[in-house]
């Protein structure tokens, strides 16, 4: 026994890389790792929680020159003169619940649940009662310093001017619920059962406006006239209606998209604020709070802070970013973002600086050297087992001579002729489409393109009339046939070399990015492959392994692209190696006893593979390069992702060069293992490798 | 006289460039004989060897192993190679696979037999050739000798009916020479039956019960190993003549 270690040969192990090897892997590790995804990135809410110090509900907010009050159950009055951070209480001289409050024209009103208005009429001025005029009324806003107007059930309405009240008679008997003007004439008021009521002269007298299709029977209980253009109102059940014309002459229901197209929000509202022309802010009874951004097509649910759960009432905004909602149980919630969710981590990022860069980069790069990883996984696993069975079949002695003789001569004729009728019939239909392309002269190269299953017909026919020919002339003696000064022996065809040919001629005689294109679009290759796997297995889905393997069509294609053009010139290389084997090994093998599949099995391919594995490393390499042709078919590749990176960031320079790494550590890493490869598998003894 | 073994008649090759390298050649091998094909370059000793195990298809002739014909399409060349034995003048080992390995290949996916069993039967074998120390070396770090007698045991493992020595010595340094011709003396001394392509005259004397001596595609002589000391026929004469120039 010699020292050399018994037992199976292991491919790779650590302890025997040379140094110089394991710095190399670690730092492919390091930069793998360097490429890593970026920290996760979060929704917060935008509200922030206020101190009231009460706990009374809190029912109505208004912004006072450059106060902000808050009114509540119990004749609660807070005021804040710091944008609503810190809040004091405030006299009110009342007990009953404050319901409602308006701000405009530097003066303040609010309407308590009997009926009592208390106003402020100046920014500096004390409250006063400016009397009772009904019981029931449920909203009021300011039309001038000293005027204002009230709504509340039955369609009461009641005007306060020139200290005096008076109350409207119109003919609308629906319960009122929200009022709103634009300036001192405009205004609306909505109410139950599709209520709109529009005014012209300052609440003189109202018109009906018809509710839109659909919300003829909801309880409109918020309204906002933000300009003449923009009129909001909402249903008690989550549907927007708006108005975009005029004297608000028409409504319509707003389709919500975030909501599948639908017109309700499918959430229970009390009011809106609308701050802007589009900028609506959405309160409700269940501790909803909501915010569009685009006039209610796309409502925002809104995060609200942790242990916030009341019933929403009231906005009071200071601009269209800045101010507060008030609710039950006190709570008083301030924004400066109209409410909006905050994007922790989508900060809009400065791509000049490379750590920003290289931060929205990583992500797509590393999928794309996963999605690179994986199609050159596969295509060479693949492009290896089609150039070694290509390598077999262009090495395979079997002949037509090999295959008839030894048979009966009637056997050989009869299938002769059999061959012969069925290659005449094929022949002759396949030529007789041709007619129907209207092809004329040079064009007829194309015309494989233009009737594949014509000329699959007419190739296999000449193929099999010519064998069947040869077939029928069988005497025994397979001469060759003189024609001239050419010698032919049709006898020598290699059926198995004639296909291998054709095929590694066809592959390496077009260029590759046209086989993406045309394997992927043409022949939709890809999804022919999904439709099968589908209807015996059932539908692909969107995870597990089946998805991954299958659940992308350029995927597929590209495997199968890459495998069949690199399978092509694979063999080439490995029947050059085989052919380097001395024949001395075949009739080695065969003397035994081995048939012939045998003997390449067990003798010559493990000897053929070991010679060619640095060229069969070349044409992998050149498999991983290649593999970035992909792009073209929308596969998300490397190469894709860096023009994505680009199409975003502009930063090129940066983004090729780290294409670049990316595909040098693929390859790399790659020709480490092949080298590894080499060595573990060397033959002990032979050949010249320098120093082993 | 003990039965034949392998009975040639009428062996003739055509190479497809038109050469005639056999032209109708005739000998029987009888049970445990050895023969020794002698004859110049090109005389058809090799052709010959090989036409028997069919690495070579004769274009005319019968062969017959045990009394079946063997050169016809329908016999299974592969069963029929496995009953013969065949050693070359470059060895031919598998050079990936350990000496244990070349020896146990055609035992395993011929023969069939377990791993255990043909490691048994490849160590007995290794054993008659004197490489038990050699079993796990690859065949790249042993000297000319030792794989011609790898080469050898590996045809002894498949215990055919008959082992064709292709020119056994032809490759190896004189001095390696002496190992292999007493491993192929003691096979003969055990009485195995074989056919030995050789140009060592001396060699052929000593081991072979029978010479035949080709020249130009047929036999010019046939006899007992005494015919070498004394030759009828003019032409090997003159052969045996120039070996002796170059020795």
């Amino acid at each position: 026994m010699n020292s050399r270690r018994v037992g199976v040969e292991r491919i790779f192990s650590w302890s025997a890389l040379d140094e110089k090897t394991r710095v190399g892997i670690l730092v492919s590790v390091f930069l793998l790792v360097a490429i890593s995804p970026a920290v996760g990135q979060s929704i917060e809410t935008g509200w922030d929680v206020a101190e009231s110090g009460v706990d009374s509900n809190l029912n109505a907010a208004a912004v006072h020159g450059n106060e902000t009050w808050v009114f509540g159950d119990g004749g609660v009055m807070l005021s804040s003169s710091d944008e609503g951070i810190t809040w004091s209480a405030m006299n009110s001289d009342t007990t009953a619940d404050l319901i409602s409050a308006d701000s405009a024209y530097d003066s303040m009103a609010v309407l308590d649940s009997t009926g009592s208005v208390l106003m402020k009429q100046g920014l500096d001025a004390d409250w006063t009662n400016i009397g009772t005029p009904s019981e029931g009324m449920v909203d009021l806003v300011l039309i001038g310093q000293n005027s204002l107007i009230l709504v509340g059930a039955d369609g009461a309405i009641w005007r306060y001017s020139a200290s005096n009240w008076q109350e409207i008679e119109t003919q609308f008997t629906e319960n009122l619920n929200d009022i709103s003007f634009l300036d001192e004439n405009n205004g609306i008021a909505c109410g139950e059962n599709g209520t709109l009521l529009f005014t012209t002269n300052g609440g003189i007298s109202w018109n009906y406006r018809e509710a839109p299709t659909g919300s003829s029977d909801s309880n409109l209980i918020s309204v906002g006239y933000y300009n003449q253009y923009r009129l909001y109102a909402i249903s008690s059940d989550g549907q927007i209606l708006s108005s975009t014309t005029t004297s608000a002459q028409n409504w319509n229901l707003v389709e919500i998209e975030s909501e599948g197209y639908n017109t309700s929000l499918n959430e229970n509202l009390k009011t809106i604020e609308v701050v802007s022309a589009s900028i609506i802010l959405f309160a409700g009874p269940d501790n909803y709070l909501g915010v569009s951004l685009d006039g209610g097509n796309i409502v925002e649910h809104n995060l609200i802070p942790d242990g916030i759960n009341t019933s929403f009432n009231d906005y009071a905004m200071i601009d269209y970013q800045k101010g507060i909602v008030v609710g039950d149980q006190g709570v008083i919630l301030l924004t400066d973002s109209s409410g909006k969710n905050d994007l922790v981590g989508f900060e809009i990022p400065d791509y000049g600086n490379f750590g920003e860069f290289a931060e929205y980069a990583d992500d797509m790069m590393l999928d794309g050297f996963k999605a690179t990883v994986k199609i050159v996984g596969f295509g060479i696993l693949f492009g290896f087992f089609i150039g070694v069975i290509l390598a077999m079949f262009k090495t395979a002695p079997t002949n037509l001579k090999g295959l008839v003789e030894g048979r009966p001569n009637g056997i050989v004729r009869t299938l002769g002729g059999g061959l012969t009728v069925i290659g005449l019939y094929l022949f002759w239909e396949g030529l007789s489409g041709f007619s129907e392309l209207g092809l004329d002269g040079i064009e007829y190269i194309f015309t494989p393109v233009g009737d594949p299953r014509g000329f699959a017909m007419f190739g296999l026919g000449i193929a099999s009339t010519l064998l069947g020919l040869l077939f029928l002339s069988n005497n025994g003696k397979f001469s060759k046939i003189e024609v001239g000064r050419v010698t032919l022996n049709p006898w020598k065809t290699r059926p198995l070399n004639s296909i291998a040919t054709l095929y590694t001629d066809f592959f390496r005689n077009t260029p590759l990015i046209v086989q993406f294109m045309f394997i992927h679009f043409g022949l939709s290759l890809g999804m022919e492959i999904q439709d099968v796997y589908e209807s015996a297995f059932g539908a692909i889905g969107t995870d597990g392994f089946d998805y991954w393997l299958l659940g992308e069509s350029a995927f597929i294609s590209a495997i199968f692209t890459l495998g069949l053009n690199s399978g092509a010139y694979q063999c080439e290389t490995i029947r050059g190696a085989i052919a380097a084997i001395p024949s001395g090994q075949m009739e080695a093998g065969r003397s035994i006893g081995l048939t012939y599949m045998g003997t390449m099995k067990l003798v010559i391919m493990p000897q053929a593979i070991r010679i060619c594995i640095p060229p069969i490393g070349n044409e992998m390499v050149n498999l991983v390069l290649n593999s970035s042709l992909a792009m073209v078919i929308g596969y998300a590749e490397l190469s894709r992702q860096g023009r994505l990176i680009i199409a975003v960031t502009f930063q090129i320079f940066w983004a090729w060069g780290m294409v670049m790494i990316s595909y040098f550590v693929v390859t790399w890493t790659l020709a480490l293992l092949l080298r590894r490869l080499e060595e573990k598998t060397k033959i002990p003894g032979l050949g010249i490798s320098g120093g082993a | 006289m003990p039965e034949v073994v392998l009975s040639i008649r009428n062996l003739e090759k055509t190479y497809p460039g038109g050469v005639q390298a056999v032209r109708g050649v005739s000998f029987d091998v009888h049970q445990g004989e050895s023969v020794a094909i002698i004859g110049s370059s090109g005389s058809g000793k090799s052709t010959v060897l090989r036409c028997i195990n069919r690495l070579i298809e004769p274009t005319g002739g019968v062969i017959e192993l045990g009394g079946t014909q063997i050169n016809t399409p329908h016999a299974n060349v592969n069963e029929i190679r496995s009953r013969i034995g065949m050693v070359f003048q470059s060895f031919e080992l598998f050079a990936h696979l350990k000496v244990l390995e070349n020896v146990t290949l055609g035992l395993r996916h011929v023969r069939g037999m377990s791993k255990s069993e043909a490691d048994k039967v490849a160590m007995e074998v290794l054993e008659r050739v004197d490489l038990l120390e050699r079993v796990d070396a690859y065949p790249g770090n042993l000297s000319g000798g030792q794989k011609q007698r790898v080469a050898i045991a590996r045809a002894l493992a498949m215990k055919p009916e008959v082992i064709l020595f292709d020119e056994p010595t032809s490759a190896l340094d004189p001095e390696l020479i002496g190992s292999v011709l007493k491993t192929i003396r003691g096979l003969a001394d055990e009485g195995l039956t074989m056919i030995i392509v050789t140009h060592e005259i001396n060699f052929a004397r000593d081991v072979a019960d029978r010479i035949v001596y080709l020249d130009k595609g047929l036999v010019a002589e046939e006899g007992p190993s005494s015919i070498i000391n004394n030759p009828k026929t003019e032409r090997m004469q003159r052969f045996l003549a120039s070996m002796n120039e170059e020795h």
